[in-house]
């Protein structure tokens, strides 16, 4: 093995595991103002992909317009999902929710295949053409391009739940649901807030994959969703920067199994990286969450 | 004038009767006591009242209008603000946030726009939050976490925090539970100045020096239903009352 191959494919992994990373944010926010999982937050992602090439099927726009489509479109289904998945249901019974969201990842899944039929969709890339080299190691513009994406994503993200009223609010709620409430704030609304926020979180990812890989298809939803909640739990439940660091990692992580054991090996060697954290450290990397008492 | 009455008020968690056609008035201005054996029913009454937990059966009316069942944070809207049992401060946050949070008096809210509401809020209600925290005696600790606050101080950030969106009805589930003499006193003239500035409050209490002292009327509660009703003396010498407390003498109970 030769370390200029090392350092290529795990830079390549880091900046590509910022997607995860987002996909990572969504499911352990959810879960940190919740304590629900919402397994169909994978597919609405893909899903904002999917209405963003819709759109730009019928109207020519220029791919950062795409990318914000796909992130509104999918913040969108987020809170489709919140309501008939989580708004009526009683929140009590542990499975009731977690079972609706399976079903409506399915039905995400169908509605997609069925509207393609199940061809894969081309996606636009932005930079694909720029390639920055020194030497033998080389950056994928396109890969830069996602990284600064979702680093953008983040620091507003992490802005507006350290600084803003809303944010404060939503992990007020994360800490104490009944005193929140008695302190004036709606829990219906800060859920749904909170689920519109990993939505538009989600689509920007579910459209960087698309720009990354080429194409979209109905079978990176499966994939997406399993890797989000490797990120989850390596990170730690409810860990916002457990999540962002256990994203790069995974991202890394499998890339360099990508580049020196092949594709059909690598999701194995994550599978086995989520088992060595559940017995060594299942609290994830950040023991205390941050969004919990 | 009744600034909250209670009419056959129920609970019940499957067969048993926590709460049981409990009927309560609060007069405006008094401070009422609300005492009685542990599991009687007083913090799933103080539930009840703020919509924590759904009513089987029965009324809640504050300020004459019906909040039966409305969800906790539009009772807090209509004006009935609690502190809870175990202290349940958003630990996480810093003490200025734990009140900075809870500033959601209606008035002020509607009047703000888009981006104070949501946002940033404004200069003025920074200025609120400090002076509160100057009044809970906390301006040197509003950078902590509210975690890493001592008891003493835990419980005055969440009577401020209760008290931030200026509420006309106080429900104070055993304030004092857990503080030595000299903090009960202080908390006594806390509550005077609560009820001079026009707050009425509801006091749940185990500690009998507090609740004697500092009541107007006391109601006592036993396995979900009121057993006596009156002015502190009164409620002393009751023989239901002492029967309930087990043959003990009121004046002499701790918890």
């Amino acid at each position: 093995m030769d370390w200029l191959d090392f350092f290529q494919s795990i830079t390549d992994g880091l900046l590509f595991g910022s997607i995860y990373a987002l996909i990572g944010i969504g499911f352990t926010l959810i879960f940190g103002v919740m304590h629900k999982i919402n397994l169909a937050y994978g597919a609405a992602s893909i899903a904002g992909a999917y209405v963003s090439i819709a759109v730009a099927a019928y109207v020519p726009l220029p791919a950062l317009v795409t990318f914000l489509i796909a992130a509104i479109a999918s913040g969108a289904i987020a809170l489709l999902i919140y309501l008939a998945n989580f708004r009526f249901i009683p929140l009590a019974s542990p499975l009731a929710t977690l079972m609706a969201t399976v079903g409506m990842l399915i039905l995400i899944d169908e509605v997609v295949v069925h509207a393609t039929d199940g061809m894969p969709q081309p996606y636009p890339a932005l930079f694909a053409d720029i390639y920055i080299e020194w030497g033998d190691f080389g950056l994928r513009g396109d890969l830069i391009f996602i990284f600064v994406l979702s680093l953008i994503a983040m620091v507003v993200l992490m802005f507006m739940l350290y600084r803003t009223r809303l944010g404060i609010a939503t992990r007020a709620v994360a800490q104490q649901p009944v005193a929140a409430q008695l302190a004036g704030i709606s829990l219906d609304r800060t859920n749904a807030l909170t689920f519109v926020i990993t939505g538009l979180l989600g689509g920007l990812a579910g459209a960087m994959i698309g720009a990354s890989v080429g194409v979209l298809s109905p079978l990176l939803v499966v994939p997406i969703t399993v890797k989000g909640l490797i990120v989850c739990v390596i990170g730690g439940l409810g860990s916002i920067p457990g999540a962002i660091v256990a994203g790069l990692a995974v991202g890394a992580f499998e890339n360099f199994f990508l580049a020196f054991r092949g594709v059909t090996e690598r999701d194995m060697y994550v599978m086995l990286l989520l088992f060595v954290f559940l017995v060594f450290r299942p609290g994830g990397i950040f023991s205390r969450s941050v969004a919990r008492d | 004038m009744p600034i909250l009455e209670l009419t056959s008020l129920s609970k019940h968690f499957g067969g048993v009767r926590a709460v049981d056609e409990l009927d309560l008035t609060v007069e405006e201005g008094e401070i009422f006591g609300l005492i009685g054996p542990n599991g009687s029913g007083k913090s799933t009454t103080v539930n009840l009242i703020c919509g924590v937990l759904p009513v089987t059966s029965g009324q809640v009316v504050f300020e004459g209008r019906d909040i039966t069942g409305r969800q906790p944070h539009r009772v807090l809207a209509a004006g009935v603000a609690r502190t809870f049992q175990n202290i349940r401060l958003f630990g996480y946050l810093s003490v200025w946030q734990n009140l900075w949070v809870a500033q959601n008096s209606m008035e002020d809210r509607r009047r703000e726009n888009f981006a104070k509401r949501w946002f940033f809020g404004s200069g003025a209600e920074r200025d609120t939050v400090d002076e509160q925290l100057e009044f809970a005696g906390l301006i040197d600790k509003r950078n902590e976490l509210a975690a890493n606050l001592s008891f003493g101080e835990q419980r005055r950030l969440e009577l401020a925090r209760a008290l931030a969106a200026r509420p006309r009805l106080l429900l104070l589930d055993e304030p004092a539970a857990g503080m030595n003499l000299e903090e009960v006193q202080a908390l006594d003239g806390r509550l005077r100045t609560l009820q001079q500035a026009g707050v009425t409050i509801v006091l749940v209490e185990h500690v009998m020096e507090l609740v004697m002292g500092v009541t107007d009327r006391i109601a006592v509660l036993n396995f979900g239903r009121k057993i006596a009703e009156g002015l502190p003396a009164a409620i002393r010498e009751d023989e239901a009352v002492q029967q309930a407390y087990l043959g003990g003498n009121v004046g002499t109970m701790h918890a």
